[in-house]
């Protein structure tokens, strides 16, 4: 039992970044109906400027290592989401008219692009955090192991979701982000400037992703040029799971997903862990064709 | 219309435009490398060595009278790259090919190096069939796996531990060393208690760290690679899990250290060919040396090592053969290159093609993330 | 475009395709047979995903099974590769089938991740060599040369010939299939699929008899590659595959053949073009295929006719 429990909480921890990361796919889908591919690499570019900042600047020696880390953020954030912003000018608003699918492979060229400059740029072999940034402590409550730093990515992952639920519920761009989401002829008619909603939405998403980035980064410390690929796979999966196109759908399916893959190789088998995630993931398909929590629309594409 | 023939007309032509200049006061070299993919820092690493001695080699008025010119292709880490670099460096005349790392993609390439007559010597490709097919003209510089099977067998045998836990992460590689070890270790008697595969790649390996622990063994033999062994050392130490790692060749890299952080990395063991550091040879000591002063780190990895030995040993080929012919360079590997002074110890190759003699070493990491050779 | 012009041009095609191998090396040729095996499997991803409209992201797994069939077979009870053929379709074929039974009426990215995931779950059932049969990481090795009217064929014009054949021969039919009965009725589905099922189309029929062809026709290319490889292994058959190919036939124009003809030359073509730029070989690969799509959105050589189901549903917006 107490095996069973840690390894409930070893799934939540991954299921937390998936959580994240798939945000980012969830909302890009619902403004613009598009599998933003290249939102991965988004996500490594987190961990690699994150990096960077973090050792040119030493922040954490000079702020602390609370404010260091959350001026880090903030800057990893800001920089990630403009080059979410880039990447829609260039790779996706020419391909607004055009064939939904031509978007998806104009994603899969930029991510290829962006995934092979940063190895021009930093080198194709693995980047490291520097080890003692994070305070090492192991919390121990009922004979569980938790690091501390493993509690704080799921809380900090939580938190940062709900904060972007109510972001899109409570708020004034939140409802002008939810209008286009459902119709954007009748948003535009409404007076809501559609371009803006899509670019906003550009600059959250790969804000979190960013985030998710930095968060691995920091706390496994080891980071490499294409792992934006496995991640953003595991996310989308996630996204999919919950239902794509409805945030909550992608947190519960984040979360959902870490904690199928950590059982399913507990209990299981190691080596045969993402097959039993993705038959979870079909199974849960053939009973509710859109995911988790996604609307039961008939709509055909 | 006519835009759509003329980009078809494009299409068409580029497989013509790359063309191949012979120049016959050169002995070409090919290297077949990852230089792009997951496996690239082993293959630009593999760049840099051999760059660096071809340049020596050069400097010393080449082989046979005349200049060496390396010529580099892509293999991505794929089989069916390496297939197209393979026949594009036997279109471009070279005498021998040096490469690549992993064994499924070296043996994509096997076959067309031998319809060529090319003799090839790979380094980074323990699989031991490569060397079973009866390719003659076929050599490599790493050790096979039922080699390193052994020695992990023995080794842990040696440290004493009764109940191992046998982890590796699907791969070729990675599979073949786990199956060789588990093998020996049943029929010595030691208690196999763990057996299953991770998957490469990811970040988080508590999960299977934490269905380790529940077995309960006195050692882990972890048969993968470098990145997943230093995540799985570092989230052991988060664990508080004191029990002692082994890893195979694959993970002497320096990154290992920096990934796992010093004091997690504190007492693992591995087994590896020497690394030109612990050789007492001028040939080792000088290749260091230059090494660093043109690039200014350490080489990267064993496996980057054993391709240099692989280019040395092929000029030696040429050299002593007096010749370019594929028969006859191989031929001369065979019967006639003994104990010759590697960057990896000392080399003679047998009837296959494999290297003889004991090349492994076992390696224990101390306090400073320092690699020392263990005399066990 | 008038018919004429495209007799020519398919004419002038073929007779440069069928005296290539005089002009180039062997590796030009191998370069060649890499783009015929990928258009193989790309006409077969067309017919699903350009003429029915249905998104399918693991056609690796199709082309795995065709390939695996044919290696158990060769390597277990010595059956010359060549006459596995139908049967590595028809393994193909029927998995298919069978996969996408209780799958095939989903939303379309429902479906992708559904392939997606058949995919991998297929990849990774091979890696860990199950039934023992797929020889695990390590695949399966000793595939013996193909043999045709008593002819060993071995070196790249040889493959050449036997490849680009087996392409034209696609070609035919494929180009009849679409003018038939059946076809249009694809199209139909793929356009409207409600006004389809209204005029008295079964829909989920076609659907997966569809499926199954394009599967089975990379099961028959997966034979094709063993042959050609001798050696076959589970990298080969990566979720990467999958992605090269739904990129052929997007970029080529979803549901036109000489488009995706012409995409399989330039996503197989050109990273091998690109070798000059070393290490920025691929980087440079993923900015072409980037700016190709934004210049020709509809793809390089669009498929004649209405597409209307390939538009954005949001609806039209301001640029």
């Amino acid at each position: 039992m107490e095996e069973f429990f840690q390894q409930l909480t070893n799934g939540l921890a991954v299921g937390g970044i998936y959580a994240l990361i798939a945000l980012g796919y969830t909302m890009v889908y619902g403004v613009l109906k598009l599998i933003n591919f290249a939102h991965g690499d988004l996500f490594t570019y987190g961990a690699y400027l994150g990096l960077t900042l973090l050792t040119s600047l030493a922040l954490t020696d000079r702020l602390g290592f609370a404010m260091g880390v959350l001026v880090l953020a903030l800057m990893v954030m800001g920089l990630v989401a403009v080059l979410g912003a880039i990447l829609e000018r260039a790779a996706y608003r020419p391909l607004r008219q055009s064939p939904r699918l031509s978007a998806v492979v104009s994603a899969l060229g930029a991510s290829i692009f962006l995934q092979n400059t940063l190895m021009l740029i930093y080198g194709p072999r693995f980047q490291v955090y520097p080890d003692n940034i994070l305070p090492a402590a192991t919390l121990n409550i009922f004979g569980l192991y938790l690091p501390l730093m493993r509690v704080l990515i799921v809380l900090v992952s939580v938190l940062m979701m709900v904060g972007l639920y109510l972001f899109i519920q409570k708020t004034k761009i939140g409802t002008a982000i939810r209008a286009a989401a459902i119709d954007q002829d009748a948003a535009r008619l409404m007076g809501i400037d559609v371009n803006r909603v899509i670019m906003l939405v550009f600059l959250v998403g790969p804000a979190l992703g960013g985030a998710a980035g930095l968060m691995v980064g920091l706390y496994y410390g080891q980071i490499n040029f294409t792992m934006g690929w496995i991640y953003g796979m595991k996310a989308f999966t996630a996204a999919i799971l919950g239902g794509i196109g409805n945030i909550p759908g992608a947190m519960v399916g984040g979360l959902l997903l870490g904690v199928i893959e950590a059982l399913g190789a507990a209990y299981i088998s190691i080596a045969w862990k993402d097959a039993i995630a993705f038959c979870v993931l079909i199974l849960i398909l053939i009973v509710r064709p859109t995911g988790l929590l996604g609307e039961r629309v008939a709509d055909k594409v | 219309m006519k835009q759509k023939l003329l980009a078809a007309a494009a299409a068409l032509g580029l497989a013509v435009s790359v063309t191949a200049g012979q120049a016959a006061d050169t002995v070409k070299i090919g290297l077949m490398a990852p230089l792009t993919g997951s496996w690239a820092s082993e293959g630009q690493g593999m760049k840099k060595i051999v760059e660096l001695l071809a340049e020596q080699q050069n400097a010393k008025g080449g082989v046979s009278g005349k200049k060496i010119e390396v010529v580099t292709e892509d293999d991505g880490g794929d089989p069916r790259t390496a297939s197209l670099a393979a026949q594009r460096l036997t279109t471009q005349g070279v005498a021998a090919v040096v490469g690549t790392y992993g064994s499924s993609v070296t043996e994509a390439s096997q076959t067309i190096y031998d319809e060529a007559g090319i003799p090839q010597i790979a380094n980074g490709s323990t699989a031991i069939r490569l060397t079973e097919k009866g390719f003659k003209r076929f050599f490599r510089t790493a050790p096979r796996d039922d080699e390193q099977g052994r020695m992990a067998a023995q080794t842990i045998g040696k440290l004493g531990f009764k109940k191992v836990a046998i982890l590796h992460d699907s791969t070729s590689y990675a599979k073949g060393l786990a199956d060789e070890s588990n093998a020996l270790l049943k029929k010595k008697g030691t208690e196999v208690v763990f057996f299953d595969a991770l998957t490469p790649g990811e970040r988080d390996y508590t999960t299977i760290l934490t269905k380790l622990k529940g077995a309960n063994p006195d050692v882990v033999l972890f048969t993968g690679y470098f990145p997943e062994a230093g995540l799985l050392l570092r989230q052991k130490k988060d664990m508080n899990w004191k029990v002692p790692f082994i890893g195979g060749d694959a993970t002497n890299n320096a990154d290992l250290v920096k990934i796992a952080g010093q004091e997690a990395a504190e007492g693992y063991y591995f087994l590896s060919p020497p690394q030109p550091q612990d050789l007492d040879t001028a040939d080792a000591k000088n290749f260091l040396t230059d090494y660093q002063k043109k690039y200014n780190e350490l080489p990267p990895s064993i496996w980057a090592v054993l391709a240099g030995d692989g280019f040395r040993v092929m000029v030696a080929g040429i050299a002593g053969a007096k010749s370019t012919d594929g028969d006859k360079i191989a031929g001369y590997l065979h019967k006639d290159l003994k104990n010759f002074s590697g960057l990896s110890g000392p080399i003679s190759f047998d009837a296959k093609g494999d290297r003889e003699g004991e090349v492994y070493r076992v390696y224990k990491v101390d306090g400073a993330g320092k690699f020392v050779l263990q005399k066990l | 475009m008038k018919p004429r012009v495209d007799v020519l041009g398919a004419g002038l095609f073929a007779a440069a395709m069928a005296v290539a191998p005089l002009f180039l090396n062997a590796y030009q040729v191998d370069v060649l047979n890499s783009i015929g095996l990928y258009a193989l499997l790309a006409l077969g991803l067309n017919l699903i995903l350009g003429e029915a409209g249905l998104f399918n992201m693991g056609h690796a797994a199709f082309y795995a099974m065709g390939a695996y069939t044919a290696a158990i077979l060769n390597t277990r009870y010595q059956i010359p590769v060549l006459w596995t053929l139908p049967l590595s379709g028809a393994v193909a074929g029927a998995f298919a089938l069978a996969v996408a039974r209780p799958v095939v009426h989903l939303r379309g990215d429902y479906l992708l991740i559904v392939t997606i995931g058949v995919g991998e779950i297929v990849r990774i059932a091979l890696v860990n060599d199950v039934f023992g049969i797929t020889g695990g990481a390590n695949g399966i090795f000793g595939i013996g040369r193909p043999r045709l009217f008593g002819l060993v064929i071995r070196r790249p014009e040889q493959f050449f010939y036997l490849i680009w054949g087996f392409v034209a021969l696609t070609i035919f039919l494929f180009l009849r299939l679409k003018r038939s009965r059946f076809g249009r009725a694809l199209n139909f589905l793929r356009e409207d699929e409600v006004a389809a099922e209204g005029s008295g189309i079964d829909t989920a029929y076609y659907k997966l008899v569809v499926f199954g062809l394009g599967a089975a026709w990379a099961g028959m290319a997966g034979t094709l590659f063993a042959a050609k490889m001798t050696i076959i292994s589970p990298e080969s058959f990566s979720f990467w595959e999958s992605v090269v190919l739904f990129m052929i036939v997007i970029l080529g124009g979803a549901g036109s053949i000489p488009g995706v003809l012409l995409a399989a030359f330039l996503v197989v073509g050109l990273p091998e073009l690109f070798r000059e730029f070393a290490g920025a070989r691929m980087l440079v690969f993923g900015l072409v295929m980037m700016v190709m799509m934004v210049v020709r959105p509809q793809g390089l050589w669009p498929a004649r006719g209405r597409q209307k189901w390939l538009a954005v549903s949001g609806k039209a917006l301001g640029p």
